[in-house]
């Protein structure tokens, strides 16, 4: 116990220590509490006058929101990211479970091509993907923006939760007559909760912060997702600051939110997928 | 039916959805991508065959070269800095805050630039880093330095980004790392103590090597992620000055999407791909022998 | 019990797929411009690029909304508008032109037509009109691209001038804008001396796109002579004339006159309107926007010639429309007297394209719209292939050579390397 409290005494060096990692931690919100100011203010140039806020004066966000279909924006990533988020859910956690539980021939071999899909990334199978949608009239459909949030990243977090769930509670549940999807959905399901949590806040912050693919895959304005609009804001009123950065405050704001609200999910969330994987 | 087989025909159906759309959205196209990188597309007409044209092309491709470069610029100046970054702190609260209201909040405040996008990032940055009168060149100016053009030069425009990138990506790794810590048994660290090991020492002998599988994760999903770079750039400087911060992605964006050039740009996604399996596997070598090494 | 555990596992893996549809059908309904062939015969897709000031009173959405009503009401049917903002203008027509829902009448610039007119995608529309028509159209043959009318000129002009703010070049003891190489670096060196706190002349070597040659190369380069291309289609940049004016070009960085700041720089109207900048290169409608400022302008001559980039956009019918008499319907509508005034007036202050239409805008641009003396200096972009790679590879190394990296000549040989290998 004596060893202990020395362990914990505060030496000049983690003091410095201590500044530093304030100063970080500083440095990470100051950009954004300088964008929701400025995003208050009238002004063209770009140092911040305290006495140029006005938080009454929503003026600039009435006018991104209203003129520039930010609003619009907003509900298809809001539209987007909800959908994502249940559909790799549902079909990750099916997937996981095929793996975990049951036995098929070329399982095996399945599973190791999944696991190849995960070096992949999305924009090297870009173009393909671009080319057969635009065959298939899938561009500019919400369907073409949900649906490339699947990967193998999933399937491959809940199944090592999958493996966790022991074989005897399903055998039991079985036995007594419980039918299959409700084996998966009423016992598997529950038991892998938490998996499901940070598989949903991963799928969140892809998909909340996909750019390149509703950059090139929409073309129509009213299907434009927040980060496409947000980046079309910039050159058009490249010098009116506080219009800009209150366009960055709306598609921040949302995330944020949900940050504040469900903070430790989120933390778990990604420390658990750093744990697991 | 029998109950092996009715077993088999549940798993198929339940990994059915998402193979099938792994085969048709991944799969499929990773060879598409292959033929269609020995031609000549332009989507409106059919794929002319253009055998190694392409590649050969790209090797001289200036614009090609430049974002080759950049990108492992980018990687080099990113992934060290922000491991290291996010392991020191993550060990410095776990030692000096755990438990605390404190450290608690510091962790969650370094996380808050993870959650706005790359591309709301970039906005701001991008306007704190104006030259003439941004925020960051007036404050240099209050410690008498002079105002640096900070994505406006060909030296700088890059390590803007990248330094932009750490500040974005700290906060993620950080809690990776932090939960790492929190995982390893006490009992080593009493151990350690009781024989006399200083801070650095259980750092060096226990906190790293337990460490070892996290820094695996965090390395790696690093530098994929700097290869497929594109928002940030994209967003504080659209690849400028000249060639300074482009991007391999962003050249492929450039081929396809600006030049036409599908089967070109397809080509330089397969080298792409090809320099992602190459670093994995020599990462894996890597790790590997360190692994048999102890 | 055996056929209900099927049942149970075909329900759950159906689970996933109405999932699918779910979303795939929700679009359907979500998304507003709807390519449904069906309704195609009374529905046109148009494209046209962004006009409206950022702080103007009227968007162009709303512009276009009401302009078109009447066209909607007479003949029945309803246009989806489209506004495509420049930064991402080519990409959006690839993706678009290549979709269900694409234009059924864009908006191309110079360096757009050869690709599209190669890819077969626009069409020759000399048959929908009138001999009567065609005359009263000002610049009708400059749509006349690769042995076809492929184009409805729609907005020839917005020619970029040497814009000055007259308070500071009098202050600096100049009182005329420049009109030669020599009295611009002489106002130049005047206004560094006298107002250090001024940049004496600005660019925007930091915009994205290279678009913004058209300001700060072009009208150098084909001053001092330069052709772009030959009559074979050649690139020709690499000459005595292209080397002098990017040499000049240069000489306006090194020597201080254009700040270097300018490489971050992507918009010149802004320093401009709040007096930090003398002069600026910059496109005659967005001048009007300095109302707070005195300038004047000029149109700068080079040792060869005088000549300044001028804007020759077109309307374009593609090919995928099905119905492209309407189309061509439409396209008259908005390049008729009555609508192009509004959008001269309430958008763009551009000169009239035909010849029913009289000039309205700005006063100080009566001169430059109708004497010979300017109007002489108006020069587009010519046609080539890969036209818009080419500008942006160039700008790309012009942009290494304002910083330093590159000396004119490697700028010029390496563009023309990439050109001959990559492009041609």
């Amino acid at each position: 116990m004596e060893k202990m409290k020395k362990q914990r005494k505060w030496t000049p060096l983690s003091v410095i220590g201590l500044l530093i990692l304030i100063l970080f931690a500083v440095i990470c919100v100051a950009p954004f509490i300088y964008m929701v100011f400025m995003s208050f203010t009238q002004s063209t140039t770009l140092m911040l006058h305290l006495e140029d806020v006005n938080f009454t004066d929503f003026s600039n966000f009435e006018y991104v929101l209203g003129r520039d279909g930010f609003l619009r924006a907003l509900m298809n990533s809001v539209i987007v990211v909800v959908c994502s988020c249940l559909f790799n859910c549902i079909v990750s956690s099916m997937a996981a479970y095929g793996f975990a539980k049951k036995r098929f021939p070329g399982r095996n071999a399945i599973y190791r091509i999944y696991l190849m899909t995960l070096m992949i990334p999305g924009q090297v199978t870009m173009i393909p993907v671009f080319i057969m949608m635009n065959k298939m009239n899938l561009l500019n459909t919400y369907f073409s923006l949900v649906v490339l949030i699947l990967n193998a990243f999933g399937v491959f977090l809940l199944r090592s939760f999958m493996d966790s769930v022991p074989d005897e509670l399903l055998e039991a549940a079985k036995v007594d007559g419980c039918p299959e999807y409700r084996i998966f959905i009423q016992i598997v399901i529950p038991l892998i909760k938490p998996a499901l949590i940070s598989l949903v806040v991963f799928t969140f912050v892809t998909s909340w912060n996909d750019f390149l693919w509703p950059l090139v895959s929409t073309t129509d304005s009213s299907m434009y997702t927040l980060t496409v609009s947000l980046s079309l804001l910039k050159t058009q009123y490249a010098t009116n600051y506080g219009l800009v950065l209150s366009g960055a405050t709306v598609s921040f704001v949302f995330p944020f939110i949900l940050y504040v609200f469900l903070q430790k999910q989120f933390v778990e969330g990604i420390a658990l997928s750093g744990i697991k994987g | 039916m029998s109950r092996k087989n009715k077993e088999a025909l549940q798993g198929i159906i339940y990994i059915l959805p998402s193979f099938g759309l792994i085969l048709v959205f991944c799969i499929v196209p990773i060879f598409m991508s292959a033929y269609f990188s020995f031609t000549d597309y332009n989507i409106m007409n059919p794929p002319e065959f253009a055998g190694l044209d392409n590649y050969v092309q790209m090797f001289k491709d200036d614009y090609v070269t430049a974002a080759v470069k950049n990108t492992l610029l980018y990687v080099l100046m990113t992934v060290p800095f922000q491991t290291i970054i996010s392991l020191a702190f993550a060990g410095f609260i776990a030692q000096k805050l755990n438990g605390k209201k404190g450290g608690e909040f510091l962790r969650s405040v370094m996380f808050i630039p993870v959650i706005a996008s790359a591309v709301t990032a970039g906005t701001i940055w991008r306007i704190i880093l104006s030259t003439d009168g941004g925020i960051l060149n007036n404050i240099l100016g209050i410690f008498g330095i002079d105002p640096v053009n900070w994505l406006g030069s060909t030296s700088t425009s890059l390590v803007s980004i990248c330094i932009v990138a750490v500040w974005k990506n700290v906060g993620y790794f950080l809690v990776i790392y932090y939960a790492g810590i929190m995982g390893i048994p006490k009992d080593l660290y009493e151990a350690a103590r009781v024989d006399g090991a200083t801070t650095i020492q259980q750092f060096t002998k226990i906190t790293h090597p337990m460490l070892k599988p996290i820094t695996y994760l965090v390395v790696t999903l690093g530098i994929i992620w700097s290869f497929q770079v594109f928002d940030l750039s994209y967003q504080m400087t659209g690849g400028g000055p000249g060639h300074s911060s482009v991007t391999l992605v962003m050249s492929i964006y450039n081929s396809a999407f600006k030049q036409y050039r599908m089967g070109y740009a397809c080509a330089t996604a397969m080298f792409l791909l090809v320099i992602i399996i190459v670093i994995n596997l020599l990462e894996n070598l890597f790790f590997q022998e360190k692994k048999e090494a102890r | 019990m055996k056929k209900k555990r099927v049942m149970a596992c075909l329900l759950s893996g159906a689970m996933a797929v109405g999932m699918l549809s779910g979303c795939g059908g929700g679009s359907g309904s979500g998304g507003s411009s709807d390519g449904g062939s069906s309704s195609a015969s009374t529905e046109l897709n148009f494209w046209f690029p962004t006009y409206a000031a950022s702080d103007g009173e009227m968007t162009d959405e709303e512009f276009w909304e009401e302009t078109l009503a009447p066209f909607e009401e007479e003949h029945n049917c309803t246009v989806n508008v489209e506004i495509v903002p420049w930064d991402s203008y080519e990409e959006k027509y690839l993706t678009g032109v290549n979709s269900n829902d694409g234009p059924d009448v864009g908006y191309l610039y110079m360096e757009m037509f050869y690709d599209y007119i190669d890819m077969g995608a626009i069409v020759d529309i000399d048959e929908y009109f009138t001999d009567e028509e065609k005359a009263n159209y000002l610049y009708w043959d400059l749509g006349n691209i690769q042995d076809g009318q492929y184009a409805l000129p729609v907005v020839v002009g917005n020619p970029r001038l040497l814009i000055a703010n007259m308070d500071i070049l009098n202050e600096a003891g100049i009182t005329e804008v420049p009109t030669t190489w020599d009295e611009l670096t002489a106002a130049c060196q005047a206004v560094l001396d006298s107002n250090p706190d001024v940049a004496p002349l600005m660019q925007d070597w930091g915009n994205p796109h290279y678009g913004s040659l058209n300001e700060i190369y072009w009208p150098y380069f084909w001053g001092a002579g330069g052709e772009i291309v030959d009559e074979e289609g050649n690139l020709t940049i690499d000459s005595e004339a292209g080397l002098e004016a990017t040499e000049f070009i240069y000489s306006l960085m090194q020597n201080g006159y254009v700040p270097s700041s300018a490489t971050s720089n992507d918009d010149v109207l802004e320093p401009f309107k709040n007096g930090e900048a003398a002069m600026i290169f910059c496109a005659s409608s967005n001048a009007v926007q300095a109302t707070d400022i005195n300038w004047d302008f000029s149109i700068l001559s080079g040792p060869a010639d005088t000549k300044t980039f001028v804007a020759a956009d077109s309307l374009v019918l593609f090919n995928s429309c099905e119905n492209k008499d309407l189309a061509v319907e439409l396209m008259k509508y908005v390049t008729s007297a009555d609508v192009m005034s509004q959008f001269h007036e309430k958008l763009s202050d551009q000169p009239p394209i035909t010849t029913d239409e009289e000039y309205a805008g700005d006063e100080r641009y009566t001169d430059l719209f109708t004497d010979e003396q300017y109007t002489a200096a108006f020069q587009s972009l010519p046609v080539f292939k890969g036209a818009s790679s080419l500008y942006d590879t160039f700008y790309k190394n012009l942009q290494s050579m304002m910083l330093g990296e590159m000396t004119p000549q490697e700028v010029l040989t390496t563009t023309t390397e990439y050109y001959n290998e990559n492009l041609k």
